[in-house]
């Protein structure tokens, strides 16, 4: 049995851009919804769900930062590619801030939108998939306990965790090869991509927010360990 | 920003410094005067005992007044004449005063001066932001034309296209240089207006033919919204304007009013004349997004982009209003505008010099 085509929602206001991503992402086997307005974006995840958000920053009566960060605060994990005229280092940040996944500035190629359209879809895909069955859609280390579907977790205190839908893939990647050295570069690849941020230093960022949320002292990691020079690794019993 | 700061801290220190000279100037001068007043007291009463040693040593009172005018000599009295302490204390006064005059003019100067050179920089500074501004947004607005025909010739380049499909392309890569050359007219179009370069003609120009004419190039664009455009103009009423740029105010209202109508889903633009004894007034009313009635004068204004979320990457370069006002300006008429507030549509009100008579 075939799978159904992964689904876009495309928002963008300028028509011509708009009908030509859409053309090519269908000549791509994508079925793809169209929208030119930002507050629309936010109501359409009221009643639909896609696989992928293209969002324009610069829209009619809602810009596509707030849109992302809105989506974000009402659970919406989608992925979002950014597409802007902006494409200065501040607004790449503030768009990777806001909850988006990838940033791209216009005028671009198209082999490189697709490129990253597949890219982004298929990081989902794993991550969505491999938390389909009971057994994988929960972690349960040191009192510990994440939830992967709905991007919550119980940490050992008590106190309820709202994941991010990165925090959650890093998990993800890390509980999949329990004991073993996770490289810094495999996990940028696994959860971000290619090319998205410059440095490794972002994913030590993200092992330190993992460390607060689940560590009982985040000072002297047990679950979380650094491995000089390579990566982490994740042991769900704690160091010996 | 640094630049206005040092700006600020210098003239702050230059105003405190003057204060406290000046303030030093007036103490220093006024200490002088009561100085030179003590010693002229001390002189007088000197004065007035020599006056009274020489009446007691039996100098005739006329003597002693030649020899010491400033005593009055009665009987065997000898006082100072009347006067010459309050003319002493009047001389005080006076000079009192005029240091406090001098000094006070002498601040009020430096800080006019002061003022007239923050606003000198301000100006400056919001010319150089207003560049930048400038330069920003044309970047950007060119940006999507671009993006537009970079995907549609890469499209055609990547995939076996029917002719049906590329010439869609074709049509859609022509229809965004268009939009190119319409931006580059606009910017060119604004800085002749600011220079004034513009030289414009006044003849009878035919509103109902004019207004036709640009709204059957934008009705694909209108309808492609969902925008209906409805004109109730008298076939007779002629404007006194150049042809040209009654062309260009009738487009960038239009244009306007086609952008604010469709973020709302569609909706209906209304053109109507109204004609008094000698003007002709012609609205444009729109049911699209509105704006504040606040933000009313800055519509004209360059750059402007009132547009919520940062404005539609669709719309102009913000200088179709400002081009408006302009040329209106030049030809002896006016725009107006004016809307409830957000979500309750606008009217754009153009008015001409009457030509001829309405049947």
């Amino acid at each position: 049995m075939s799978e159904p085509p992964k689904h876009i929602l495309l928002v963008e206001d300028d028509p011509h851009l708009s009908a030509g991503l859409a053309e090519n992402l269908r000549a791509e086997g994508f079925s793809v919804d169209m929208l030119s307005d930002g507050q629309r974006a936010v109501d359409y995840f009221g009643e639909s769900t896609a696989d992928l958000i293209v969002l324009d920053v610069m829209l009619p009566s809602m810009d596509g930062f707030t849109v992302c960060r809105t989506l974000r605060e009402r659970g919406t994990n989608t992925p979002v590619l950014f597409l802007t005229a902006r494409g200065d280092p501040a607004d790449r940040i503030r768009g990777l801030e806001a909850g988006g996944d990838d940033y791209l500035s216009k005028p671009f190629h198209l082999q490189e939108f697709l490129l990253r359209v597949r890219a982004i879809v298929r990081r989902w895909t794993w991550y969505q998939k491999s938390s389909e069955a009971p057994h994988s859609a929960t972690l349960r280390f040191a009192g510990n306990e994440v939830d992967f579907r709905a991007f919550r977790a119980r940490s050992w205190n008590g106190v309820e965790q709202e994941l991010t839908e990165k925090e959650a893939m890093i998990l993800k990647v890390l509980a999949e090869r329990p004991g073993e050295i996770v490289s810094r570069e495999d996990l940028l690849e696994r959860v971000w991509g290619y090319d998205v941020f410059p440095s490794t230093r972002t994913v030590d960022n993200f092992i330190l927010r993992l460390r607060k949320r689940f560590e009982r002292d985040p000072a002297n990691p047990q679950h979380f360990l650094t491995v000089w020079g390579v990566g982490y690794r994740f042991l769900m019993d704690g160091q010996a | 920003m640094k630049a206005a700061r040092v700006f600020q801290l210098t003239a702050l220190l230059l105003v405190f410094v003057s204060v406290v000279q000046v303030g030093w100037w007036v103490f220093d001068q006024h200490s002088r005067a009561n100085d030179k007043v003590r010693q002229d007291r001390e002189l007088y009463s000197q004065q007035a005992a020599a006056g009274r040693a020489l009446m007691e040593a039996g100098v005739p009172a006329e003597r002693i007044k030649a020899m010491l005018p400033n005593l009055a000599v009665s009987g065997t009295a000898v006082v100072l004449a009347p006067g010459i302490l309050s003319s002493l204390e009047q001389e005080q006064r006076k000079r009192l005063y005029q240091y406090l005059w001098e000094g006070g003019f002498f601040l009020l100067a430096l800080c006019v001066c002061i003022g007239v050179i923050a606003m000198a920089l301000r100006a400056e500074a919001r010319v150089v932001k207003e560049q930048d501004n400038f330069l920003a947004l044309v970047s950007h607005q060119f940006k999507t034309p671009l993006a537009s025909l970079q995907l549609s010739l890469e499209t055609m380049a990547l995939r076996a296209l029917s002719p049906e499909q590329a010439r869609t392309l074709i049509d859609r890569m022509l229809s965004d240089l268009a939009r190119m050359e319409a931006m580059v007219s606009q910017i060119l179009e604004s800085a002749r207006l600011e220079r004034g370069q513009v030289d414009l003609k006044r003849e009878p120009v035919r509103l109902a033919t004019a207004v036709a004419r640009v709204v059957s190039q934008l009705e694909e664009r209108a309808s492609s919204d969902r925008i209906s455009i409805s004109t109730q103009i008298p076939e007779s009423v002629e404007v006194l304007a150049d042809p040209l740029a009654v062309d260009v105010a009738v487009r960038n209202i239009l244009e306007n009013a086609i952008s604010a109508v469709a973020p709302v889903g569609g909706g209906t633009i209304a053109v109507a004349s109204r004609c008094s004894a000698r003007e002709v007034e012609l609205a444009v009313r729109d049911s699209g997004v509105g704006f504040r009635p606040s933000d009313r004068t800055r519509l004209f204004q360059k750059f402007t982009r009132l547009h919520a979320g940062g404005g539609s990457s669709y719309t102009g370069t913000g200088l179709g209003l400002f081009i408006v006002k302009g040329l209106m300006q030049r030809a002896g008429g006016r725009v107006s505008a004016h809307s409830e507030g957000l979500g309750q549509g606008a009217e754009f009100v153009l008015v001409w010099p009457l030509a001829g008579e309405p049947t």
